[in-house]
């Protein structure tokens, strides 16, 4: 009876996440019509920081590992991609100061293929570094990855020939559609969940709740976490390449601790491994800094004159952080995911289970 | 209860979201660093261009309105920034921004929106090359550099060069690399090539370094605030020569910084100071009006905020419209404007060919010693 049920669910689920997906389509297809190109850009945006919410959040909710590289990894990305795109022309154009290096002068690929090597040479780097650095754990861990972005962002700064140094890269074509951003966010979004459910997804589980005790199973901790790093790495290494496709510039200053954090806010505030909260994180990240503009503006309530102060958003970003914190510590959705199931319960038209599921 | 709250304080902040219109206006952009790490120069822009509106607050026999956007001295901030004065605000024109990366970020949105943008104070050339709607009021780094080294080999009779730069800075590098090649080219000699990064707060094993190469000058392309660390470390390490900046030194808190080591102090800038005799026109007038608005001494970041105003002013007079690609088309054929800064006519890469003046820290005040044609 219950095999039947399953049944049941696996075809309305399935049947509903493709209709979700029609209609997201659908939306996608509507907007640059209906909506102007600054509601289009935000929109955009949303979408890579989810994917880096995401990729933040396989390394550190549903990994365990706290990592605060983010914004290296981004800037391989980027910068993979972005070189990768450029025509010879613009790249002697704008490596005014040292030439660039012969070697990457002719070195060029079309849109796709550089995003898939951005990703790969993040998740190479990422790989490349967890080998020492895995080794840490908890808080040590933290330090050695920021530590290793701070150490990129000043390579990248000296490295005129391949990077053109402080001098960063503009011109990039804008590439990021709306299309490409969300395609590649429902494949992000697919493939974790996918990973969550394999037998990879319980193992890393595992070894994330009780690391001994996983080892004691005979599971190999180390090359599963290092594995589940260069994973995340690689989302990390594709959001940068679309950030820097979207704003058509790119430069050292961009990729620092800064970045980190507002992306590790986004997986924060959405709960810590959640996929579905690292998407409302991206959401109410990206939109309130951007709505909350207004109270910068200047402001006349009756006769009361108010002057624009700038800075004010932040301000009040900053209260609605705390407040989030206060009033639900775990994060938005903690650690429950949206499921088909739960949505039904809502009209009360299947058995409740409240909340959602726990993963 | 505490749901209550939540729930009220965001209906709130809705409700205070509501946009007001209002017709017959012709908007203008202002998108800076009014937050974050360039905050200094981005507010000195906007009390110009403020005083520039009070000062000519109609055009074409309309209001004019100023939309402020705060761009928090970020790339991603400053595309969104100009994204919104395009497409929410429908703005005619955009001034902005301090600090070329910024500019360089905004101004391909605007060139997507086909909206003309004068940039403020964004120096390297790379801000308007290939750009059709994108001009600025200030000169480019490869004048300034040339206007530098000149001006050090000729005037001062300096042969023995040092460089001190801050590497993390687009800014600095590239004005380095301008000075070093004009320097070399006429004739002088760069003897030691030292580096750093922004947020560092000690240099004393670089300056060591230099002072044992003895240079005659150290060019030091920095922002104000590193600048006058490192010109006071110099001093009380003994050195004896003199210290040559550029146009992001030009800020009055420098003389508070560096105190009395400052003295001597040379740096290329804008053909502009409060003090300056056979002063233009325009620029007597900003400088009256400035001392009556606010309460510190005028700069050129202030001045180029009210250049910019004025660039955009004359040419909606001149295509006596308000459409954006009018406008552009006017500004393009500016000439001979008289602003604060000179006289300005765009070249075929937007950028306008203004005086290099050079200023000396004398007695604790900026004095303005002369312009100079590199």
């Amino acid at each position: 009876m219950s095999g039947m049920t399953d049944k049941k669910n696996a075809f309305r689920d399935n049947t509903m996440t493709l209709l979700a997906i029609a209609a997201l389509a659908v939306f996608l297809w509507q907007a640059p019509r209906i909506l102007d190109g600054y509601k289009v850009r935000i929109i955009n945006l949303i979408a890579i920081n989810a994917i880096l919410g995401l990729s933040l959040n396989f390394i550190y909710g549903i990994g365990g590992m706290f990592s605060l590289g983010h914004a290296g990894f981004m800037a391989i990305g980027a910068y993979v991609s972005a070189i990768l795109i450029l025509t010879p022309e613009q790249k002697i154009a704008m490596w005014f100061l040292d030439p660039i290096a012969p070697w990457l002068l002719n070195l060029h690929a079309p849109f796709l293929v550089s995003l898939l090597a951005a990703g790969f040479f993040a998740a190479f780097f990422g790989w490349l570094i967890s080998l020492p650095v895995l080794r840490l754990g908890g808080d040590y861990l933290g330090i050695a990855t920021l530590g290793f972005s701070e150490i990129l962002r000043v390579l990248i700064m000296n490295l005129t020939p391949i990077t053109n140094g402080s001098l960063g890269i503009k011109g990039i074509p804008a590439h990021t559609s709306l299309w490409m951003s969300y395609g590649i966010l429902v494949a992000v979004v697919f493939g974790t969940v996918r990973i969550m459910n394999s037998n990879f997804g319980n193992v890393l589980k595992a070894v994330r709740d009780d690391e001994v005790a996983a080892k004691t199973m005979g599971i190999d901790t180390f090359r599963t976490r290092v594995l589940a790093f260069s994973i995340g790495c690689f989302g990390g290494g594709i959001g940068g390449a679309l950030m820097g496709n979207l704003i058509t510039t790119i430069g050292p200053t961009m990729f620092t601790i800064a970045q980190t954090y507002s992306i590790l806010m986004i997986v924060v505030i959405g709960g810590l491994g959640s996929i579905t909260g690292s998407i409302i994180g991206a959401v109410l990240v990206t939109t309130m800094l951007e709505w909350l503009r207004f109270v910068e503006n200047p402001l006349t309530i009756g006769s009361l004159n108010i002057p624009g102060i700038p800075g004010m958003r932040m301000v009040i970003f900053s209260v609605l952080l705390i407040a989030v914190i206060i009033f639900r510590r775990e994060g938005i959705m903690g650690m429950r995911e949206f499921s088909w199931n739960w949505f039904f319960s809502l009209f009360g038209s299947s058995k409740p289970t409240k909340g959602g599921e726990r993963v | 209860m505490r749901k209550m709250v939540l729930a009220v304080l965001i209906c709130c902040l809705f409700a205070c979201g509501a946009a007001f219109a209002a017709d017959d206006v012709i908007k203008i952009g202002f998108y800076n660093c009014l937050t974050g790490q360039n905050a200094f120069g981005g507010q000195l822009e906007l009390e110009g261009v403020q005083l520039a509106l009070k000062e000519f607050p109609e055009v074409l026999g309309k209001k004019i309105e100023l939309v402020i956007v705060d761009n928090k001295s970020d790339r991603v901030e400053a595309a969104n920034a100009v994204t919104r004065l395009i497409e929410n605000d429908k703005v005619s024109a955009i001034i902005g921004t301090y600090s070329s990366s910024l500019a360089i970020a905004g101004g391909e949105v605007a060139e997507v929106g086909h909206v003309p943008v004068v940039a403020t104070s964004a120096t390297n050339p790379l801000v308007t090359q290939g750009k059709k709607y994108t001009f600025r009021a200030c000169f480019i780094d490869p004048l300034q550099g040339a206007g530098a080294a000149a001006y050090a080999y000729r005037n001062h009779n300096f042969k023995k060069a040092a460089l001190l730069v801050d590497v993390a800075s687009d800014y600095a590098v590239g004005l380095a690399n301008f000075f070093k090649q004009n320097f070399t080219k006429l004739g002088g000699e760069i003897v030691s090539e030292m580096r750093y990064a922004s947020g560092d707060q000690d240099f004393s094993a670089q300056l060591t370094e230099i002072i044992s190469k003895e240079p005659d000058v150290v060019f030091l392309p920095a922002y104000f605030a590193e600048g006058a660390m490192v010109i006071k470390q110099a001093r009380d390490l003994g050195a004896k020569f003199t210290f040559m900046g550029g146009d992001a030194m030009d800020n009055p808190e420098m003389v508070t910084l560096a105190g009395e080591a400052i003295e001597g102090f040379l740096y290329t800038g804008f053909a502009y100071a409060p003090d300056m005799p056979d002063m233009n026109d325009v620029a007597k007038k900003f400088t009256e009006n400035w001392y009556k608005e606010y309460s510190k001494d005028p700069n050129a970041n202030a001045a180029l905020g009210y250049d910019s105003y004025l660039l955009i002013i004359d040419a909606i007079k001149r295509a006596d419209s308000a459409d954006p690609e009018k406008i552009r088309d006017a500004l393009e054929a500016t000439k001979d404007l008289m602003t604060v800064t000179g006289a300005t006519t765009f070249d075929a890469d937007h950028n306008p060919q203004k005086d290099v003046g050079i200023l000396e820290i004398k007695g604790g005040k900026k004095v303005f010693a002369g312009t100079i044609v590199p």
